[in-house]
């Protein structure tokens, strides 16, 4: 891919106080670059600058190969368009008068729009999807119609980058699917490379060609998602102690103040029936040890991330007696004990044996599958709830 | 433009004819509408009527509708700059520093003596105060960051003109204040052809800078930095348009005294008859109705107590400002 900027030891902030300094980057023709940072990282700044709306404290970007302090801000207007967090009000403006505004450094003196001005708009409006929206006043549409049309004059404006800052806030579920596919096309089919914030991480390693990790005053790593995120690298950039993100789910858990503080249950788990008990049992408080699951069952990798304790398997090996073992004291020591409704198979049949551990030692035992396919495995399945019980009540 | 839009600015124009030829035709001399076209189109000056027409009505009601386009012009522009509603033409001390430099000429004194030599002493002195204020604000333009810091200074400017007007009334003699005061109600009594020449001279110098401005002011509807993003020269803009807007009001406060209201509200009116924010559009659609405004207003002000003449911004504010909050009660205040 060609180079289209290239930022030298650039010094970004306000006035006489520096925000994030010694960059030095390329950006490439056509890509998706997700900065991604703690608040008050110097996202903005950086965007802002990059923009030309503030000016570098020191260093220099260069856009196809000219130094951008040297071009007039026409030029830099057909090469550079801008969606800021900022949301514009423009009173009783109608979405194609909007997206026109776009046109403003190609239209004459007097700001008439030309054939090729309003085919541009319309061509905007397309991408989009808003054609719908160009007779309406921008006022009466909703925030996700609005982002469209700020997103439709940005590209009116026929830029070669389009910096964002946060484009996605305030969005419903729908509306940010909308625009970051917008955004996804502008890079793969037309070209534009997108230079933007994204506060959603799971969002943005998954959408970006490029992250660019900002924290304490630098970039702290930048190069593909897929290479440079991990679990540790998340942790150091927002400052967490405990895990909460996964990076091969590309998920995010809440870890909740008082997890972990509570009564002890055991959850019997795997392929991935375990996932929603721990959700639903670590929000009333519970402290939650999970096991056998192998390291790579979608549970142990969900557990993992809740910062459960659990007690694993390696991959595709059965499960060891020392394990069960190990599974057992912690039953013991358990409340109640929850079979999660796990499929059983030659590798987990270990499984099996702390629910007849459970049987016999007389403890509180849930189960999620019908009695029928227990019995297929034992001979009694009696003091077990079954499923008429539900765990996922609040009254439970 | 759509046919609403045209419609309405045909029936703004038809307007804009009556209440000419009503402002001409009623007084203390009444003449009848079709003697009012006659004595007009045939430039018939030596009857009585003829005499009335040319030299007291007719160039008193074009000045107060050149005002009242001028008014309300410079009351659009500030609005899309401050990107504020409820700023008008006087927002940043114009008036103030005209009514400074009238209150040092009519109550101290001082100058008085030109006055021998230049017939426009009063009007002379309220444009240099405005111009003054508004140089200040040009100087201070380039240097301040973000336009609401102008409005502040523009209003901190407005209070100190005040300020200093206010110790010059108390100082001065009871007489000269009743007369002040009168100023600064405002009024288009005394208006000749020299004062009427002289503003639409001025005006349409400015109307030329104002076809360039159209453009960038549309984009600033998105505020300063999407502006500046845009490709918007933001120091010259800024200069322009307050270069622009003070001249307007400057020149009209300097023969007619400061018109309250009309440069606040009929941009708004302008905005939510013709339901638009386009300037394309609000830059004409407020010059005509601030014409037919202000001439409907002077109407009232020479015939509702007559002989008595009433000032001109007792009537602008009477009749304005429950329209004025009637449209706003219907339609959120917008830009």
């Amino acid at each position: 891919m060609q180079k289209i900027i290239e930022i030298k030891n650039l010094s970004v902030g306000y006035g006489r106080k520096v925000v994030v300094s010694n960059i030095n980057q390329q950006i490439l023709r056509g890509q998706f670059i997700a900065l991604i940072g703690p608040n008050g990282s110097g996202k903005t700044t950086i965007l802002k600058t990059l923009s030309r709306l503030i000016s570098p404290l020191a260093g220099s970007v260069y856009i196809d190969g000219k130094e951008l302090i040297n071009l007039s801000s026409n030029e830099i207007a057909k090469k550079m368009a801008t969606v800021l967090t900022e949301r514009p009000n423009p009173g009783l403006l109608k979405g194609y008068e909007f997206v026109s505004l776009g046109r403003y450094p190609y239209t004459d003196l007097f700001g008439r729009l030309s054939k090729e001005d309003k085919d541009k708009i319309y061509e905007a409006l397309r991408l989009v999807h808003a054609e719908h929206l160009s007779n309406r006043y921008f006022g009466e549409l909703s925030d996700g119609e609005r982002q469209k049309l700020i997103l439709a004059r940005a590209i009116a404006q026929d830029p070669d980058v389009i910096f964002l800052d946060e484009p996605t806030l305030h969005l419903d579920l729908k509306s940010k699917m909308e625009i970051l596919n917008i955004l996804y096309m502008l890079s793969r089919k037309k070209g534009i490379t997108i230079v933007s914030s994204i506060h959603d991480i799971d969002i943005a390693l998954k959408i970006s060609d490029t992250v660019w990790l900002i924290k304490d005053g630098r970039i702290l790593d930048a190069g593909p998602p897929e290479k440079i995120i991990d679990e540790k690298r998340i942790n150091e950039l927002y400052g967490l102690k405990e895990v909460c993100f996964n990076s091969i789910l590309c998920n995010i858990e809440l870890r909740l103040s008082e997890n972990g503080s509570g009564r002890p249950i055991f959850v019997i788990a795997g392929a991935g029936k375990g996932a929603p008990i721990y959700r639903a049992h670590i929000k009333r408080g519970y402290r939650i040890i999970t096991g056998i699951v192998h390291e790579n069952d979608i549970d142990y990798q969900i557990a993992k991330t809740l910062g459960l304790e659990i007690i694993s398997e390696k991959p595709f090996s059965r499960i060891k007696e020392e394990s069960i073992k190990k599974a057992i004291d912690y039953i013991n020591k358990a409340d109640f004990v929850i079979d999660s409704g796990f499929p059983i198979g030659s590798e987990n049949m270990g499984n099996l044996m702390l629910i007849k551990y459970a049987i016999k030692a007389k403890k509180k035992l849930f189960s999620l599958r019908k009695k029928e396919e227990l019995l297929k495995y034992m001979d009694n399945a009696d003091g077990i709830i079954f499923e008429k019980v539900d765990l996922f009540d609040q009254n439970c | 433009m759509k046919i609403r839009q045209i419609s309405l600015f045909l029936a703004f124009f038809i307007a804009f004819l009556f209440l000419l030829t009503l402002n001409i035709s009623l007084g203390s001399v009444s003449i009848p509408f079709k003697k009012v076209w006659e004595i007009v189109f045939f430039h018939e000056t030596t009857s009585t009527s003829g005499s009335i027409i040319w030299q007291i009505r007719l160039p008193r009601i074009l000045f107060a509708s050149i005002s009242g386009i001028y008014l309300s012009i410079s009351g659009l522009l500030l609005q899309v700059f401050f990107r504020n509603p409820i700023v008008g033409p006087y927002v940043l001390g114009i008036s103030s520093g005209a009514t400074l430099m009238v209150a040092l000429v009519m109550l101290a004194g001082i100058g008085i003596n030109i006055s021998l030599v230049c017939p426009f002493l009063l009007s002379v002195s309220a444009f240099v105060g405005a111009l003054l204020v508004m140089l200040i604000l040009v100087l201070l333009s380039s240097k301040v960051k973000s336009i609401e810091t102008l409005l502040i200074i523009g209003l901190m400017m407005g209070y100190l003109c005040y300020a200093v007007t206010s110790i010059l009334v108390v100082f001065a003699q009871k007489e000269k204040v009743k007369g002040f005061f009168l100023w600064q109600m405002g009024s288009f009594s005394g208006i000749t052809w020299k004062e009427f020449s002289i503003v639409s001279f001025l005006g349409i110098a400015i109307f030329i800078g104002l076809f360039f401005l159209k453009k960038p002011l549309n984009a600033f509807l998105l505020g300063e930095e999407y502006a500046k993003t845009m490709g918007v020269n933001i120091k010259a803009f800024r200069i322009l348009i307050i270069t622009i807007s003070s001249a307007l009001s400057g020149i009209v406060t300097a023969f007619s005294g400061p018109v309250a209201f009309i440069g606040l509200a009929i941009p708004h009116m302008a905005r939510l008859s013709f339901g638009t924010s386009d300037n394309g559009i609000l830059i004409p659609a407020s010059a005509i109705i601030g014409a037919d405004v202000i001439m409907l207003c002077d109407f009232f002000a020479r015939n509702l107590f007559s002989p008595i003449e009433l000032p001109i911004s007792a009537i602008t504010a009477i009749f304005g400002a429950p329209i004025v909050i009637g449209l706003l009660l219907k339609k959120r205040m917008i830009i």
